[in-house]
């Protein structure tokens, strides 16, 4: 027992097998564990499971699931409607990624001036993201019959307005009008928190070299907001290649196929045609579609943002 | 920006976001004052603002025609699980991934983020089939298990992770130092300073889950199963034909209380989103 | 002795079903939610649940707009109901996938039944072989409500004044319309067609001899000279007269917007009473260029193979349409049963109806009415058609060129 122990030896007996790294390690993987276990069994099975039916027929009615090998990318090659579905998805999602990310802008700026009351319009722009998504597109469908409300107001000006809903340019027109009021006070508010972050020195330092309020715009505040500017557009641009309520509720695809988007033509061969195969196939198409969107603008990010904390 | 702005300007202004308003405020407007209008008067030409004549029975209607309060409660006891869930296992994985040091971490995160380029809608199809062979259809599991473990939860633990790094990292050094195991420190240190981000998750996933549409449609199959968006959709007489008073009536319930609540809690609701750690 | 082994096998049976009592649940899907229709229907399950102790029915209301969809994942899920309601649009669907359980023994069997007495017509789209796989409990025909106050008012003549005149046809039906529409009301109206539900246009262009496809649907036929002569009809009744309300626009024949609607008697319920009634007929369609003509829409119940009491949901439904409660159901569903298709019976359930409007109407349509268009694979084609069409439903729309290109789209899914 009064045996002295060489350094070494002392060392190893006085540390446990539970290093602190160690613990953290177990910790570590018992904290991502159950988001780590999810992805794996709801998102990447799946996605694997997508490229098994996307070579199968299943007949629900008659309960059969045939090996059909590549009939359905054929299929998707040779399908008239598709181009028309691809158009109209690019249509969307530029319309609305464009026009909600300038609206957000503009609404951001505005409510980053010195004026009273501005936190009721703050609450009132962004009051449609908390209402419930197919109400308030319920209630524009209402709005844009022919007879409906938006064209009674437009009459009481004298003008008539068009069949909303009944002519391809209009519909679209409206489906990502719609969606966009709904959701622009989202961003809105994550721009409105980087305006004003912005250091104020910057602009005390151009107003003393007499720059004009545009030019400061341009030259000051766009590059300072551009990493929430491109992590937002990253977020709408995905977001509206997921967009189907609206789509279902206000014009079911129509009229013709001008408003029918990928996500909701794969809604409609898988689960009200019954090509599930078909639809399996589509949604590898919408997973490509996404991906490449995704890494596009990663390394747009680079060359584009200039400022990153 | 921040400039005192002459009056002339700031009537400009005021003008400006009164007439930008007008397409923000006036359908929640309409639908609530449809909704008690005689069916008559909804197509009125032109729309009535005020109405002129009452008609309420069509709120006790909606609860006739449907299982509606049996739905009111599954859309909100689903979202409260699912926004509970997601607080818990996003927070945590957040929490790892920005602070604990473990071998492949970062492989573990690009695993994770992997889940955000992979929305719900592209894995519907086998969903539905896993689901059956579970024998989770018409069930409201694949409305919880996906939004909780699947993609939607990423974009929470992305937004928990860039939270927890920008967070002082002293606090928490100073407990490790007294000897705190991790998950002491996760509960009793990071997760109450990282309140704004919490609250920030929570209002994103529960607007996810209240208005969730594909995913009901596809997984439930018989009305009192059925979510509020869902249920919204299908206020038909017996040959499809719209019952537009009923159907107003029904979403101007589904959309009040959760706009009451906003109204009164604004501030945290905005402020909560502005702390997103969305700025790069 | 027999009568021993009678009640000894009821005895049997009945312990026996008393011991399974999950299996003798049935349940129907339906798609009305309509309170005089479920008290009735419940009234004919407790009839059956009398003289079967153990046995419980229920009616699952299931949302028309997207029924079939929702009855394909219970079924899919492997939950499928017991007994259905299916629409004749799918009928081909579900007649050639064979989860649908034959019925002719269990009906030959069934006791009162008179299987003989079911019309062959009206059910040749529910069979297969001769089976019958599913059986119509409601075969509606098409035909014109109209409000004859609106018409005087625009003074212009009632569908009784130009049948009695022997003048009652489209041409004709369509100037009425057009003068009502003048006259600031709306015309004629295709109810539920909403420029979507493109089928329910057939009640206009059976008259021109048109069918969107072959009696064997494997051609289509929506580009010959009748479909574009009838389409055209319509066309011209949308943009050229106004005498039919154009698509976005929201009529209410029943709130006494419109001058005419073409639809289904059993709406009669939905005529207004009190202060805002007025004074309506109902008339059969009128002829079209290609002569007389009756169009039916029809709905049917069928059990399911896959159910774990096929047997007894086979008795349930010869139970709901056997002669006695096919006249209870009447009432709301005209039936196909020969002996009940007279103005006597179906008067004393119809009050609403003169034995005019029965025998004109009801009783010929259901006798030698076509049903609506069918085809295998109906929800796609039914999409299809939809979005070609859309591009018809402008005013200065190539009528010819437009159903050319339907037929180009679709003919790869017949």
């Amino acid at each position: 027992m009064t045996v002295v122990a060489s350094p070494s030896e002392l060392s190893r007996r006085k540390r446990p097998y539970w290093t602190m790294a160690r613990r953290d390690s177990l910790a570590g993987y018992v904290f991502v564990a159950p988001q780590a276990i999810g992805i794996a069994v709801f998102v990447l099975v799946p996605l694997l499971l997508v490229f098994w039916y996307s070579l199968h027929e299943w007949n629900v009615l008659a309960q059969t699931f045939r090996f059909k090998g590549l009939e359905n990318y054929h299929r998707l090659l040779s399908d008239p409607g598709l181009p028309e579905v691809l158009i109209a998805t690019a249509i969307f999602s530029i319309f609305l990624v464009v026009f909600n990310m300038s609206l957000a802008l503009l609404l951001a700026v505005l409510l980053n001036q010195k004026l009273r009351g501005i936190t009721v319009f703050r609450t009132l722009f962004f009051s449609p993201v908390v209402v419930s998504l197919v109400a308030w597109t319920i209630v524009w469908s209402f709005l844009l019959q022919n007879n409906g409300g938006l064209n009674g107001i437009l009459d009481h000006f004298g003008i008539e307005g068009p069949n909303w809903l009944r002519h391809p340019t209009t519909a679209m027109i409206a489906v990502v009008v719609v969606q966009v009021f709904k959701n622009v006070g989202l961003n809105m508010i994550l721009f409105l928190a980087a305006l004003q972050g912005v250091p104020k020195e910057l602009y005390e330092a151009a107003r003393v070299d007499g720059i004009p309020a545009f030019r400061q715009f341009r030259r000051i505040t766009l590059p300072m907001i551009s990493p929430t500017v491109m992590l937002t557009s990253i977020i709408t641009i995905v977001g509206s290649l997921q967009v189907f309520a609206q789509i279902a509720v206000l014009t079911q695809g129509g009229p013709g196929m001008s408003t029918t988007v990928l996500v909701y033509y794969l809604y409609q061969q898988a689960f009200e045609f019954h090509n599930f195969g078909y639809g399996a196939t589509l949604s590898i198409l919408l997973f490509v579609i996404v991906a490449a969107l995704t890494f596009l603008q990663w390394q747009m990010r680079k060359r584009i943002v200039f400022y990153e904390n | 920006m921040k400039t005192d702005l002459s009056p002339r300007m700031k009537i400009a202004l005021y003008g400006l976001m009164l007439i930008l308003l007008v397409p923000f405020v006036f359908p929640t407007w309409w639908m609530v004052t449809s909704s008690v209008k005689p069916i008559s008067d909804i197509f009125a030409f032109p729309p009535e603002i005020i109405p002129s004549r009452f008609d309420f029975s069509t709120y006790g209607q909606a609860f006739e025609l449907q299982p509606f309060a049996k739905q009111y409660w599954n859309s909100a006891y689903i979202a409260a699980i699912v926004t509970g869930g997601t607080l818990i296992f996003s927070s945590m994985a957040g929490y790892a991934f920005a602070r604990i040091d473990f071998p492949f971490a970062n492989t573990l995160f690009m695993v994770v983020l992997i889940g955000l380029l992979i929305p719900s809608e592209v894995t519907i199809v086998p969903l539905f089939r896993l689901f059956l062979s579970w024998d989770m259809i018409n069930t409201h599991w694949p409305l919880i298990l996906v939004p909780v473990f699947g993609a939607p939860s990423v974009f929470a633990t992305f937004i928990m992770r860039q939270f927890f790094i920008a967070l002082p990292k002293e606090l928490e050094e100073a407990a490790r130092v007294d000897g705190l195991g991790r998950f002491k420190i996760f509960w009793t240190i990071a997760l109450p300073l990282s309140k704004p981000a919490l609250g920030a998750v929570a209002i994103f996933t529960f607007l996810h889950s209240w208005n969730l549409y594909l995913e009901p449609i596809v997984f439930l199959s018989s009305p009192e199963k059925f979510t509020l968006p869902q249920a919204l959709t299908q206020f038909t007489d017996a040959y499809g034909g719209a019952m537009w008073n009923i159907q107003l009536a029904a979403a101007t319930m589904t959309a009040l209380p959760v706009l009451i609540v906003f109204v009164i809690a604004q501030r945290q609701f905005v402020e909560g989103l502005a702390h997103t750690g969305l700025k790069g | 002795m027999t009568r021993f082994t009678t009640i000894g096998a009821t005895l049997a049976m009945t312990t026996a079903l008393a011991g399974a009592v999950s299996a003798q649940e049935l349940r129907m899907t339906i798609w009305s939610a309509n309170e005089a229709h479920l008290t009735l229907f419940n009234d004919i399950a407790d009839s059956f649940t009398a003289t079967h102790p153990g046995v419980s029915i229920t009616y699952e209301s299931l949302p028309f707009s997207s029924y079939t969809t929702t009855l394909t994942t219970q079924i899919a899920g492997g939950n499928p109901p017991d007994l259905a309601w299916i629409l004749e649009r799918t009928a081909a669907d579900f007649v050639n996938s064979g989860v649908l359980a034959p019925l002719n023994d269990g009906f030959m069997a069934a006791d009162g039944f008179d299987y003989d007495d079911i019309l062959a017509k009206p059910t040749e789209l529910w069979r297969l072989d001769g089976e019958l796989y599913a059986i119509p409990f409601s075969t509606s025909p098409l035909a014109i409500f109209a409000n004859n106050d609106l018409i005087r008012a625009a003074g212009a003549p009632t569908p009784a004044d130009l049948i009695a005149a022997g003048e009652w046809t489209w041409d004709n039906a369509i100037d009425v319309a057009a003068k009502v529409a003048a006259a600031d009301s709306e015309g004629i109206i295709v109810r539920d067609f909403n420029f979507q539900t493109w089928q329910n246009l057939a009640a206009i262009w059976r008259g021109w001899d048109a069918a969107p496809w072959s009696a064997d649907g494997a051609t289509c036929t929506f580009d010959e000279p009748q479909m574009v002569d009838a389409m055209t009809f319509i066309h011209d009744a949308i943009f050229e007269t106004g005498a039919t309300p154009g698509p976005g626009e929201s009529v209410d024949f029943f709130a006494g917007d419109a001058a005419m609607s073409i639809t289904q008697i059993s709406r009669a319920s939905l005529l207004p009473t009190g202060d805002d009634a007025f004074d309506w007929d109902l008339v059969p369609l009128p002829t079209g260029q290609a002569g007389d003509y009756a169009v039916i829409g029809q709905a049917a119940i069928g059990a399911f193979q896959r159910g774990d009491n096929v047997d007894l949901a086979v008795a349930f439904l010869a139970h709901m349409t056997n002669p006695e409660n096919s006249a209870k159901l009447a009432q709301f569903f005209p039936p196909v049963r020969a002996s009940l298709l007279n103005a006597e019976t179906l008067g004393a359930t119809n009050p609403l109806l003169t034995s005019e409007m029965i025998d004109s109407v009801v009783v010929d349509g259901i006798t030698r009415g076509e049903v609506l268009p069918v085809h295998e694979g109906y929800s796609e084609i039914q999409q299809v058609v939809r979005a070609e069409l859309d591009s018809l439903w402008q005013p200065d729309a190539d009528v010819a060129a437009v159903l050319s290109n339907v037929c180009q789209r679709i003919q790869p899914l017949l």
